[in-house]
Parts: structure tokens; C-alpha cells; sequence
């Protein structure tokens, strides 16, 4: 039972992870039509961030946490700017490459600026974790969990009782109808693009004192979270967040009742099984294509 | 006198072959070239930067003492991106070049493996880091090792937790590419020999994000000590914290990765008190520590086995060259060959027939976060 929980809790930790990732997808899915294949990265350069600010400059940790935030929100709005925008009038193709290509330039210039070596980020916590029982804890993965709770709620209030939230949601789901209600659809796409940075940001920073920080976290967290959004359901904010959760936990315990080195096979495998027999995900929609 | 069709044929055409003919001609006689195909990009990106400084400081030091033959030695260096398609692809860039006489391959065995066949197709010598036994043993004549097998270092694994730490419950948790699967199955097979087959054996794969399940398994199998064959260094540092995180606090005895710079530094205090063999322990040798200052010098950083290889093979090739008095394949090789009691920064080269340059490991422990040098164990055979 000991073991159960354990497993339990640690595939709760990590699918926490996926979800946020996968969150970051979701969102500029809804509002642009693209997957954005450089949501990983924005984790990568977030954490990257908080190295520079929290350990190569020594300032201190909640302010190098809001430095970073704001940096991603930065780099969300020149995202936008500079590969969505150009290419906005443009089939989804077009646009997915260019996210492909950013994704590429995010990495090397990484590479390029910070070197190949993995970095070591300190968590939120003084204490590592906490013992319940026979049961560890890991106090990152709580604070994790935590956050992840939060954004749950939050994301429920912000899109269904804020204003903002609404507009963002027409957009999402008919941007000329968006727009001649009078809703300004750039401004809603680049407010989209920030808050998916940050999300992805966010995620991250969070995961960085677990998994170390290096160029290639990113790609490797990415990879999964997609595979999460087409679990819950592409587009569906609720189906990302179950579809992260529920992945992180088969494959922690396929991984340790069947075979550890198939553990990432556990992933693909509920994915290709939802493409066959549920290709709309846990909570999409039955028609694919929008009319 | 009369020009004949014949004549004119001829002359033109050794107008156009000559400047050719003269350029290569220059371009082979300016400086012996040595290729090196290395992660610049990719998961080893920093190892394969180590790589290049080791490599680099031999070449500077083999410049300095007059260089190869009476020539400057140039390094051309090729991306291996630390993929296999990406080293068969640097290896064939490289290959392309006639002027390069010699090369220095990978120190992951996956990749050797890869590339393998290209280098007996080529034809020349290639000095390789990777440890899977079967490198040397697949008659392939061009492929010379500058690090002890894993063979040996099973081997030695095993003799140190049985013989010197009187330990038999074992846990064995290895990596499930090339290296991985060659080394664990390798300390299996040597603690089978000491009557202490392990009680688990556990393979992963690399890049995983999570080891609970890993963790857990050492800790059902009731071991009493655990011997781990890891690729990369941020695998280890995850998989040590959260060995400690879970309380398994058995000791420790790993493959060069556990005692490594970037996861001794990575996993700080999980790694603690843990014994790993290494093919490159600074106070094992005079040219160790040598080796070790030069390095210090040059690069305000402490070496491991990463930049040791490639200043072995860097070293040996450019004096085998010299000894073999031109850069015709086999006779590099034989001069690789004949090399006996050469001390490198690795230990003792005593080439055997396979390629095989060296037969032992060193044990050395992780001393809150410092590397001590414990002993040396080698084998004759």
C-alpha cells in the first residue's frame, strides 16, 4: 500500500508537471489554431533565468522568480511578434514550423550564451520533504501539485468570470465573430502568447530543482505534455490538465509493475490508443474540424 | 619537332592536374592532420567540450616538443551531436578528407558502434573512449581503446564490494543503451564468478525524469549493496536524490559517471560517501597528477576521464606516428601495438592484440563532495 501511495504521489508530481506544460499548449491552440512546438523551450529559458538571477547574481528568490516571470512574459510578446504574427494570415503549417525553427534558436542560444552544462537550481524550500508514514514526500513536487490546484481554479475564474477571460474565449472559438463584436483580436492573441510564456515560464521554474537545469529539459517535458493535450482532448483546458495528470501516473506505474525502461513507452502507448479508438480525447468535442 | 595529338593530350592534361596535384601536395605536406569527431551539441555537449580541452592540451604539448614527423599536428573537429547518425555522419566528413591520418572516435560505445563500420571500410586508425567489451572483439583491427573495458571495470566493481567492502546482496541498475546493458551485464557475469549473483537487475532508459520506480525496486530486493552502470550525469544526480529522498542509504559502488565532476557536482551530498571506479584518478599516477596540474593550468577546472582519453590518444597517436616514421594505416598500427609500460594520464598502456590499451580501473571515493583516490585494481588477462 506504502508503495502504492508512493508511486501515487510522485505520478501526481510529474504529471502535475505535463499538465502546466501542456496547459501552455492548450491555450494558444484555442486562441491561433497551432500548436506551439516551442512551449517546451519557454520552460527551458525560464529556468535558465532563475539560475542567472537567483544563483550567478545571488539575488534573492521570490525576486528572481518575478524577474523571470516578467522576462517570459517578455519573451511570449516577442514570440508573438516575431514567428506568429508575420504568419497569422497563413495556413496552421506555415506557423507550426516557424514555432519548430523558434524552438531550435531558443535552444542554441542557450547553448551558445550559457554552455553545456546542466545547472543546479535550489528549490522554494529549505527543507527537502516531508516523511508521512513510510510515504517521502518531495516538497517540490507538493509545491508543484500545489500550483497546479491553483491554476485549475484560477483558470476556471479567469475564463468564465472576467471579462478579459470571455473575450479571450470568443476569440478563441471565432475570431471574426470576435472581432466584429468589437473585441480586438491581436491584443487577445498577445495577451494569449504571455500567459502561455508564463505558464510555460512557470512550469519550468518549478520543475527545474527536481530535473536540473539543462538545454534539453525542455524538449523532453514538451514531448509528453502534447501527448497529455491529446489525451484530455486538444483545445480543452480541463482535458490538458487531467490528460498531464493521468499520463505522469501510468507511467510511473506501468514503469514499476511492468518495465522501467518502457516507462516513456507507457506514454506513447495510451496516446496512440486515444488517437485509434478516441481520437477527440477525454473531453473534445466528437467533430473534429470546426465548422 | 612535331606535336602529336598524343603530345598535346598529355600536356594539357598535366596543365590542369598540376596545380592540383601541387596544392595537394602542400596541403598534405603543411601539417599532420588528426580528426576528432565529438559532442559539440546534444545531451554531452559538456562533456564533449572536456573532450576537446584534454585533446587540445596534448596538442599543444606535442607542437611544443616538435609536433609529428617533423610537422605541426592540426586537430579538424567534427559534431557528433551525441547521436549515432550525427557521429557517422562527422566520422564521414572527416573520412572524406585523405589527409587525415588518424582519428579519435567516441567515448560512448553506442556510438562506436555506429560508426564502426565505417572505419574498417576506411581503413585507418581510430582511438575510441567507449567502454562496451565488444568493440575490440568484433575483428575490427582499426579500433584502439584508451580506456579499460567494461570488462575490467565490472570486474573490478564486483571485487571491490565483495573482497573490500565484504558485500554479496547486490542491486545492479543500469542504463539500457549500448554502455548500460554491456557494463551491468558485465558486473552480473563477474559477481556470478564470486558466487554473489545479484538480486536485481534493473535497466532504465536514459533522459527518464522520474526514478521512483527504480528506487523502489532497490529497496524491495532487500540488497545490501548497489552497483549502477549510469550514461548520462543528470540521470545520476535525479536517480541519487532520490534514492536518499526514499532512505535507501546502502553503499554505493558505480561506473566512472557516479564519481564524475558535473554529478558530484549536480547531486552534491546524495552522492556522498559513494565509490565509483575510475579510469582517471589524479593521485594514481605521476602522469596523473602531471596530467592533472597541466589541466588545472590551462582550464581552472579539474579533469576527469572525459579529457583524459583524448590526451592519452592524442599523445600515444602522435608518438606511434613518429615511431612508425610515416602515417601508412598499419604501420601506425603497428606502432600502437608495440607501445608497452607507456604511462599515460589513464594508467599504463600496455596494448594487447584486440586494441585494448589498458587492463585496470582505480576505486576512488566521493569525500563529501571531494574525489579520494582509494586503490588501484588490475587484471592480466
Amino acid at each position: 500500500m506504502d508503495l502504492v501511495l508512493q508511486l501515487l504521489f510522485t505520478g501526481i508530481g510529474i504529471g502535475a508537471v505535463y499538465a502546466l506544460v501542456a496547459l501552455g499548449f492548450v491555450l494558444i491552440f484555442r486562441a491561433t489554431n497551432v500548436v506551439n512546438f516551442a512551449q517546451g523551450e519557454f520552460s527551458m529559458v525560464a529556468a535558465y533565468l532563475m539560475v542567472v538571477f537567483a544563483v550567478d547574481l545571488g539575488w534573492p528568490y521570490w525576486l528572481s522568480f518575478l524577474l523571470a516571470l516578467a522576462g517570459m512574459a517578455l519573451l511570449g510578446a516577442i514570440f508573438n511578434l516575431g514567428v506568429y504574427y508575420p504568419l497569422r494570415h497563413r495556413t496552421f503549417l506555415p506557423v507550426i514550423i516557424a514555432t519548430i525553427g523558434a524552438s531550435i534558436l531558443l535552444a542554441n542560444s542557450v547553448l551558445a550564451i550559457y554552455g553545456p552544462q546542466p545547472q543546479v537550481l535550489e528549490g522554494w524550500f529549505e527543507t527537502p520533504g516531508i516523511q508521512l508514514g513510510s510515504v517521502y514526500l518531495d516538497s517540490q513536487y507538493l509545491l508543484i501539485i500545489a500550483v497546479t490546484i491553483v491554476l485549475v481554479i484560477f483558470n476556471y475564474w479567469f475564463f468564465e468570470h472576467t471579462m478579459l477571460g470571455k473575450k479571450l474565449q470568443a476569440t478563441s472559438q471565432d475570431k471574426e465573430m470576435a472581432s466584429l463584436l468589437g473585441i480586438s483580436v491581436s491584443t487577445m492573441i498577445m495577451i494569449t502568447f504571455i500567459y502561455s510564456a508564463v505558464l510555460g515560464g512557470l512550469a519550468g521554474i518549478l520543475v527545474a530543482p527536481v530535473l536540473f537545469v539543462s538545454i534539453q529539459m525542455g524538449s523532453t517535458i514538451a514531448l509528453k505534455a502534447f501527448a497529455a493535450t491529446i489525451i484530455g482532448g486538444f483545445g480543452d483546458v480541463a482535458g490538458a490538465i487531467i490528460g498531464g495528470l493521468a499520463l505522469g501516473v501510468i507511467e510511473t506505474f506501468g514503469a514499476a509493475y511492468v518495465s522501467v525502461p518502457y516507462k516513456d513507452g507507457f506514454a506513447f502507448l495510451v496516446l496512440v490508443a486515444f488517437l485509434i479508438f478516441r481520437p477527440q480525447g477525454i473531453f473534445g468535442e466528437r467533430v473534429a474540424e470546426k465548422a | 619537332m612535331k606535336l602529336t595529338r598524343r603530345d598535346f593530350a598529355v600536356t594539357i592534361a598535366a596543365g590542369i592536374a598540376a596545380p592540383n596535384i601541387i596544392r595537394s601536395a602542400r596541403a598534405q605536406g603543411a601539417t599532420i592532420k588528426l580528426g576528432m569527431c565529438v559532442p559539440v551539441t546534444g545531451p554531452a555537449a559538456e562533456q564533449g567540450l572536456w573532450a576537446q580541452n584534454g585533446a587540445k592540451l596534448a596538442l599543444a604539448a606535442v607542437n611544443k616538443a616538435g609536433g609529428v614527423l617533423g610537422k605541426q599536428v592540426e586537430l579538424v573537429i567534427e559534431d557528433d551531436q551525441t547521436t549515432n547518425p550525427g557521429i557517422v555522419l562527422a566520422f564521414s566528413k572527416l573520412a572524406a578528407q585523405p589527409d587525415i591520418a588518424a582519428f579519435l572516435g567516441s567515448i560512448r560505445s553506442t556510438q562506436v558502434m555506429a560508426m564502426a563500420p565505417d572505419v574498417l571500410k576506411l581503413g585507418k586508425p581510430v582511438m575510441i573512449g567507449g567502454t562496451n567489451p565488444d568493440l575490440t572483439h568484433m575483428g575490427n583491427p582499426w579500433l584502439f581503446r584508451f580506456r579499460p573495458n567494461d570488462n575490467y571495470s565490472g570486474r573490478v566493481i564486483a571485487d571491490y564490494g565483495v573482497n573490500t567492502l565484504g558485500k554479496k546482496k547486490w542491486a545492479i541498475v543500469h542504463s539500457t543503451d549500448a554502455f548500460g546493458t554491456a557494463g551491468g551485464k558485465a558486473l552480473s557475469d563477474a559477481l556470478s564468478k564470486l558466487g554473489a549473483p545479484p538480486v536485481l537487475d534493473q535497466g532504465y532508459a536514459n533522459q527518464s525524469q522520474d526514478f521512483t520506480p527504480v528506487v523502489l525496486a532497490v529497496k524491495q530486493s532487500g540488497a545490501d549493496v548497489l552497483g549502477t552502470y549510469f550514461t548520462f550525469e543528470n540521470d545520476l544526480g535525479i536517480f541519487a536524490r532520490q534514492l536518499r529522498q526514499l532512505g535507501v542509504n546502502i553503499p554505493w559502488v558505480g561506473s566512472p559517471s557516479v564519481v564524475a565532476v558535473s554529478s558530484t557536482k549536480l547531486a552534491g551530498p546524495a552522492l556522498f560517501g559513494t565509490y565509483g571506479v575510475a579510469d582517471y584518478a589524479e593521485d594514481s599516477s605521476e602522469a596523473s597528477k602531471a596530467f592533472g596540474k597541466a589541466y588545472r593550468d590551462a582550464y581552472k577546472t579539474a579533469p576527469d576521464n572525459q579529457s583524459a582519453w583524448p590526451y592519452d590518444a592524442i599523445t600515444i597517436l602522435s608518438a606511434a606516428i613518429n615511431k612508425a616514421g610515416s602515417t601508412d594505416p598499419t604501420k601506425i598500427r603497428e606502432a600502437i601495438l608495440a607501445l608497452k609500460k607507456y604511462a599515460g594520464a589513464e594508467g599504463e598502456y600496455n596494448f594487447d592484440e584486440n586494441g585494448d590499451g589498458l587492463h585496470g580501473y582505480n576505486v576512488v571515493r566521493n569525500e563529501k563532495g571531494t574525489i579520494v583516490y582509494d586503490k588501484h585494481i588490475d587484471f592480466n588477462d
